[in-house]
């Protein structure tokens, strides 16, 4: 009985072994092409080079004639009484706020004011300890796609080292559902299309903030939200980001920007507000600040450090 | 805005989830070190042992499904334990919860991609394991005793269980998170701890998910476990840690 299987043994061991090499041999192959891929794109030069601001930054029309529907008069975004422990530590004490459409806010704070765990409690991240935050009315689990209405940048170096530029944004993409044109159109608007097959790791400084926002920008939302987007970015590459977010506003978005450099932020934005340990110091449109001879700085510094704390 | 149903979601997410392993290099060089660990493993037993200890079926089966199987889950295991605690590492995490902020979408997502690849795993160092050990044993002139149901029971056990054991790295890389002590400590737990209890305590080791990892594949046939019962078992196990994973992944932060 045993002679079938005796007689086979050596068949089966090659039949089995030359199904294996076709395995290996495809993946190789598919590693070299990739590689290929890759090395085709290799001797393009590092530097940032701004784009123009292109029309993947807007809002779509078709959100904006939305947008002047039954939701324009609900704020964009909302804290109630948010508040983040991490034991003893207080993080984000008891703010509220809420923002309204079109326009650019400023989110100041010194480093460790809570400004970043307040971003994260906002896009659902974090769980707060007591409170509310809401987005477009609801926390912002609840929002149908998510990627079409919020786009958000919280770190400067969000990305896999190793995998390229557009495999990132397509990889952000087939999860929210949008068409792999967004891709490229985005990869225009950022101008890092002649890169983007390179990996990450090998992208500049600004190249990752252009990089990270592109993904913020593939679902055409209504709202970015920027976690100190300016570090690392050249004078050039700061003008460029500003005039994005202008005309963002103007196209009817809302831009919540952090940040703890106030000159960078001064030419940027409409409204204000200040948090100086996890409270909510100030809230107010920029010309009420930056009044007469005071300036936005004198204005935070006397919030932040004058005898009121 | 009429949104998408859940199962569209998750299908996306499986999608994205899928590109991502294609988009970097890491499953490649695991699935690399696994053939050549199958290879090398199969091929020093098929040499080394004498032939008292290979010419009886179950010492056959005992070479064959004892490194492929076992080398099949591990690797399985420590992709989808990859497939989770890579995006801690690196920040990825952070978008992909910004573009689905539903983290039970992005588990079932992961859980759906992880069981592929794991398959996949399992598959192929079951086929290496099969075809290096029936080369070994001809080149020494010994009998292949296996049939035709011997391998395919072998490699069908082998995707089940690198299936299987994909979905439980990935539980286990949701919960702890942290990239290094997650593979450190499943490799231990398959190559060491479980080896331990099953010579010393094989009333409770034959149940645990290693040892049923190679039941599937036809190596416990003289325990009471089945191939089927081991299936249902490991499944057990896989759906108990990825409620788990589940649990760890929706009502923590992440930083």
């Amino acid at each position: 009985m045993n002679h079938g299987p005796q007689m086979h043994g050596p068949v089966v061991a090659a039949v089995l072994l030359a199904a294996l090499t076709v395995a290996v041999v495809w993946s190789m192959l598919a590693l070299v092409r990739r590689a290929g891929r890759s090395a085709e794109a290799w001797p393009h030069d590092l530097a940032v080079r701004p784009a123009e601001p292109g029309l993947p930054a807007a809002p779509s029309e078709r959100r904006s004639q939305e947008a002047a529907g039954a939701t324009s008069s609900a704020p964009v975004l909302s804290a109630e009484n948010l508040t983040k422990r991490y034991g003893a530590l207080v993080a984000v004490d008891g703010l509220s706020f809420s923002l309204h459409r079109g326009s650019v806010i400023g989110f100041l704070g010194r480093n460790g004011a809570g400004k970043t765990t307040t971003l994260r409690l906002l896009l659902g991240l974090a769980h707060p300890t007591e409170g509310r935050a809401l987005v477009f009315g609801g926390p912002y689990a609840d929002l149908e796609r998510p990627a079409q209405r919020v786009g958000a940048v919280l770190e400067t170096d969000d990305f896999h080292p190793s995998r390229s530029g557009r495999d990132h944004l397509r990889v952000l993409a087939l999860a929210a559902g949008l068409p792999a044109q967004r891709v490229e159109q985005v990869l225009e608007a950022v101008d890092l299309t002649a890169s983007a097959t390179r990996p990450v790791k090998t992208y500049s400084m600004g190249m990752r903030r252009r990089l990270g926002l592109a993904a913020a920008l593939l679902g055409e939302p209504e709202l970015l939200v920027l976690d100190e987007p300016a570090n690392g970015l050249d004078p050039v590459g700061m003008r460029w980001l500003r005039t994005l977010l202008r005309d963002f506003a103007d196209a009817g978005g809302t831009v919540l920007i952090s940040s703890h450099v106030l000159a960078e932020v001064a030419q940027a934005v409409d409204r204000v507000l200040i948090i100086e340990q996890g409270r909510l110091v100030a809230d107010a449109a920029l010309d009420e600040l930056a009044t007469g001879s005071q300036t936005l700085e004198d204005a935070y510094l006397a919030l932040t450090t004058g005898p009121a704390r | 805005m009429k949104g998408r149903p859940e199962r569209g979601r998750i299908a996306d997410q499986i999608r994205s989830e899928l590109l991502k392993q294609r988009s970097t290099r890491a499953n490649l060089g695991l699935s690399g070190a696994m053939l050549a660990l199958v290879a090398l493993a199969v091929l020093l037993h098929g040499y080394a042992l004498p032939a008292t200890a290979l010419t009886r079926r179950s010492d056959q089966v005992s070479l064959l499904v004892g490194w492929g199987a076992v080398l099949g889950v591990v690797f399985a295991g420590l992709a989808g334990a990859i497939s989770i605690t890579a995006e801690v590492r690196h920040g990825t995490i952070r978008p992909t919860l910004i573009v689905t902020p539903r983290r039970s979408v992005v588990v079932a997502g992961k859980a759906g991609a992880a069981m592929a690849t794991g398959a996949r795993f399992g598959a192929a160092a079951t086929t290496l394991a099969a075809a290096t050990g029936c080369a070994v044993l001809a080149g020494r002139g010994f009998p292949v005793l296996l049939g035709g149901g011997d391998y395919a029971q072998l490699i069908a056990g082998g995707t089940a269980a690198g299936a299987l054991w994909a979905m439980i790295g990935l539980g286990t890389g949701a919960i702890v998170r942290s990239q290094v002590p997650t593979l450190i400590g499943m490799t231990a737990w398959l190559l060491f701890v479980e080896g331990q209890l099953v010579g010393n305590l094989p009333s409770v080791g034959r149940y645990l998910p290693g040892a049923l990892g190679q039941a599937v594949s036809g190596l416990d046939a003289g325990r009471p476990v089945s191939p089927w019962a081991a299936v249902a078992l490991l499944g057990v196990h896989a759906a108990v840690v990825a409620y788990s994973s589940w649990l760890a992944t929706s009502r923590r932060d992440f930083a």
